[in-house]
C-alpha cells in the first residue's frame, strides 16, 4: 500500500495545475480533480476567515477518517483584491497520505524546491498554467520513491 | 448528574493531558444546520455577525465533508462530488489544524454536529467531543423543558461545558 496517495498543486486562483495519483482506489477523472482543487482553495480561504485570532494562514493538516491531507503554501504570493480577505494568496501544494504518515512537511518543502528549480526556472513555462515539465516529473518521481524507501526502512 | 442510578456520567471524562485555557469556542448544530448552541471563551478576532458566522461554519463543515467523501483514497465507489449523504455515510473528518487554531468535529448518528475550536497544539479531542455529546444527552435531551430543534437555553449544561473545556489540555 502506498504511503502517499496523491499530490495536487493549485495556482493562486484555485485552478489545478498539477495532479499525480500514486495508487488510490477508484480513479478520479480530470473534472473531479479540478472540482476538488477549487473546493479546497475556497475552504482554505474560509478557514482563515473563521479564525478566532488574527494571522491565520489557512489549513495545514486535515485529518479525515481514512487519510491525512497536508497542505503547504509557497513563500511568495499576491495580496488579495478583496478587502474582506486581507491575506496573501499563494500557490498551494498538498498531499493526500495514509493517516499518521510523518515527515510530510519536509517532503512538501522538497517538492516546492523542485517546483522552483524545474518549473519556475523553465523559460517555456507560463505562470499559473498547467505544469508540463519533463524534468519536474522525473525529479518528483525520484523524491516520492526515496520517501517510500525511507518509510520501508523504518 | 444522572437521574437514575449512579451520580457519575458514563463514560467518565477523558483525562486532560495538561491544564490550561485552550478553548476558543464551541458550536452545536442540528442536522438542519441550525445553530443550537454557541459558546465563546477566547475570541479576540470576530469579523462577522453571529448569524453569518454560524452559516459560514456550517458551510465549511458541509463542504469539507463532501470533499473528504470524494477524496477518500480507500474506497472505489464514491459517487459524485456533493452527493447527499446520511450521517455516518462516506469518509468524514475529525479535525483540521491551521497555524492559529485547531478545529475538532464530531457528528452523531442523528446528525448533531459538535465543533470545538482550540489552540493548535492541543492533542486529539475525539474523546472530549464524545464526552460533550454525553453532557448534551444528559443535560439537554433529558431536560423535559427542552423542545428539539430550538436553541439550547440550559444554564446547567453551559456551566458544565465551560468547566470541562477550561480543564482541557
Amino acid at each position: 500500500m502506498a504511503a502517499i496517495y496523491s499530490l495536487y498543486i493549485i495556482n493562486k486562483s484555485g485552478g489545478l495545475i498539477f495532479y499525480k495519483d500514486y495508487g488510490s482506489a477508484g480513479r478520479m477523472d480530470t473534472n473531479d480533480s479540478l472540482r476538488l482543487a477549487s473546493l479546497w482553495h475556497s475552504m482554505h480561504a474560509i478557514s482563515q476567515q473563521l479564525s478566532p485570532v488574527s494571522g491565520c494562514a489557512g489549513i495545514e493538516l486535515l485529518q479525515a477518517d481514512t487519510f491525512d491531507l497536508h497542505c503547504f503554501q509557497s513563500l511568495t504570493g499576491n495580496s488579495s483584491p478583496l478587502s474582506t480577505m486581507p491575506w496573501i494568496i499563494r500557490t498551494k501544494f498538498f498531499v493526500v497520505c495514509e493517516p499518521g504518515t510523518v515527515h510530510m512537511e519536509a517532503l512538501l518543502k522538497h517538492i516546492y524546491e523542485l517546483y522552483t528549480d524545474y518549473v519556475l526556472k523553465n523559460p517555456f513555462y507560463e505562470m499559473e498554467m498547467p505544469i508540463r515539465c519533463e524534468l519536474f516529473d522525473i525529479n518528483l518521481a525520484q523524491a516520492v520513491q526515496k520517501d517510500r524507501v525511507a518509510l520501508l526502512a523504518r | 448528574m444522572q437521574f437514575f442510578g449512579g451520580s457519575e456520567i458514563s463514560p467518565s471524562p477523558p483525562m486532560p493531558t495538561a491544564s490550561g485555557n485552550n478553548g476558543h469556542m464551541m458550536y452545536i448544530f442540528n442536522r438542519n444546520g441550525i445553530c443550537l448552541l454557541y459558546r465563546e471563551w477566547n475570541r479576540p478576532l470576530k469579523t462577522l455577525s453571529s448569524q453569518q458566522d454560524y452559516k459560514l461554519m456550517f458551510g465549511l463543515l458541509f463542504s469539507l465533508k463532501s470533499l473528504t467523501a470524494k477524496m477518500d483514497p480507500t474506497s472505489v465507489e464514491k459517487g459524485n462530488l456533493g452527493v447527499p449523504q446520511l450521517p455516518g455515510q462516506g469518509c468524514s473528518f475529525h479535525s483540521f489544524r491551521t497555524n492559529t487554531y485547531k478545529l475538532s468535529f464530531m457528528e452523531s448518528p442523528s446528525g448533531i454536529k459538535i465543533i470545538l475550536v482550540t489552540h493548535p497544539r492541543t492533542g486529539d479531542q475525539r474523546e472530549s467531543l464524545k464526552y460533550i455529546y454525553n453532557l448534551y444527552v444528559e443535560y439537554v435531551v433529558k431536560n423535559p423543558l427542552y423542545s428539539p430543534g430550538n436553541p439550547i437555553q440550559c444554564e446547567l449544561f453551559n456551566t458544565t461545558v465551560d468547566q470541562y473545556v477550561r480543564g482541557l489540555g
